[in-house]
């Protein structure tokens, strides 16, 4: 019989990730409000490199997720606690999720090789420019990131949103990830 | 394929609730402490002060890039001094303190959260034990902000204050949904039959 809840491996990865994302929205917002880089002017040094680091690792984490997901994937939830159209909305909710995170990190990193600001991996591993500093590439690289991150926000409110529906209907749904 | 049935029994209704709000609130209040003590390591003790600041570097490719304008960029160099020059000397240090203090217990009330949810015994009172030292962290906060000048009371007094009225919610409700649980009350009714 398959199990009724995602591995517990999976759980933590998944509330990993959460904190994660929301982190790195409200420390985003507060990091581009401290002044433009300059000699003087280092504030942005660090909470822009932890930006990168935690932006580049969530990939990995992601790709993780995944695996230890369709690794160790619960029984579908029985149409009496999920409608089959709401399954449906659950699954593509995810799909579109993942793929946000995806992009939205990407194109961060391709944004970042271009600008001409380099990349150190936890301060550890000086990671390999891709590109030239090309600032017309910057700017595109940069608003996909933008816009892939706004969407990723409007995503997960309706991914949340689900999560409380059931959590309010008791159904056992969420516990289905809320599971030690 | 085969489907699974929950049992929808193995807790009460407002410990799923509770559980889920206890876990949402707790990821976005862990991801402020954390960005809340990264801040104050950042610019709570800034290198120069407002008098002998450097003239700060307005690249047009950069501030394009950013879409500022000339007196935005200037405005971004003084703000570095807003915590700075509106707080006392011990504010640094406590409210670092108190910041990580409650990142701490943030993640620990996403546990209790997820303990609720998958309902074991010891929840409820821990939850009640977590969402109240939250609480007392926000006393802390907000006292500690109080005595400190306007700059600062503008930028933390409402938040804090709408965090510490979310938290005495979550303590009333986990103590209520506790006491309902000794005394065998059915609290997953509406209380008419």
């Amino acid at each position: 019989m398959q199990r009724q809840t995602y591995s517990r491996t999976a759980v933590l990865l998944h509330w990993l990730m959460a904190v994660s994302i929301f982190f790195l929205f409200l420390s985003s917002w507060w990091m581009l409000g401290l002044p433009l880089p300059s000699s003087e002017y280092r504030f942005r040094e660090f909470p822009f490199q932890l930006h990168k680091n935690l932006g580049i690792t969530l990939v990995f984490v992601l790709l993780l997720l995944l695996y230890v997901r369709f690794k160790h994937r619960p029984a579908p939830p029985s149409s009496e606690h999920m409608k089959p159209w709401m399954h449906r909305l659950a699954v593509l909710d995810h799909i579109i999720i993942y793929v946000t995170i995806f992009a939205c990190c990407l194109s961060g990193y391709l944004s970042s090789s271009y600008s001409g600001w380099g990349t150190r991996l936890w301060w550890l591993v000086d990671l390999p420019d891709w590109g030239r500093k090309d600032e017309e590439l910057n700017m595109f690289y940069s608003d996909i990131h933008l816009w892939t991150c706004w969407i990723l926000l409007a995503i997960v409110a309706v991914h949340i949103s689900g999560a409380l529906y059931h959590a309010f209907r008791n159904d056992g749904i969420v516990r289905r990830m809320l599971h030690l | 394929m085969e489907t699974t049935t929950l049992n929808n029994s193995d807790g009460p209704a407002w410990a799923s609730w509770l559980g889920v709000v206890a876990v949402l609130l707790g990821v976005l209040l862990a991801c402020w402490h954390a960005n809340e003590w990264m801040k104050l390591s950042i610019v709570g003790d800034p290198p120069f002060s407002v008098a002998d600041m450097p003239e700060p570097a307005c690249d047009e490719d950069e501030m394009e890039e950013e879409g500022l304008t000339l007196a935005e960029c200037r405005q971004l160099a003084l703000s570095v001094h807003d915590i700075s020059i509106s707080a006392p000397d011990w504010f640094r240090g406590f409210h670092m303190m108190v910041s990580f203090a409650g990142f701490v217990i943030a993640l620990i009330s996403i546990l209790v959260g997820i303990a609720l949810v998958d309902y074991r015994r010891w929840a409820p009172s821990a939850a009640f034990l977590t969402f109240g030292a939250l609480a007392v962290v926000d006393i802390a906060s907000f006292m500690g902000v109080v005595n400190t000048g306007p700059l600062i009371r503008q930028m933390y007094l409402w938040s804090t204050l709408l965090w510490f009225f979310i938290h005495i919610v979550m303590t009333v409700a986990a103590f209520t949904g506790r006491e309902m649980e000794r005394d065998g009350m059915p609290a997953t009714g509406n209380g008419h039959g």
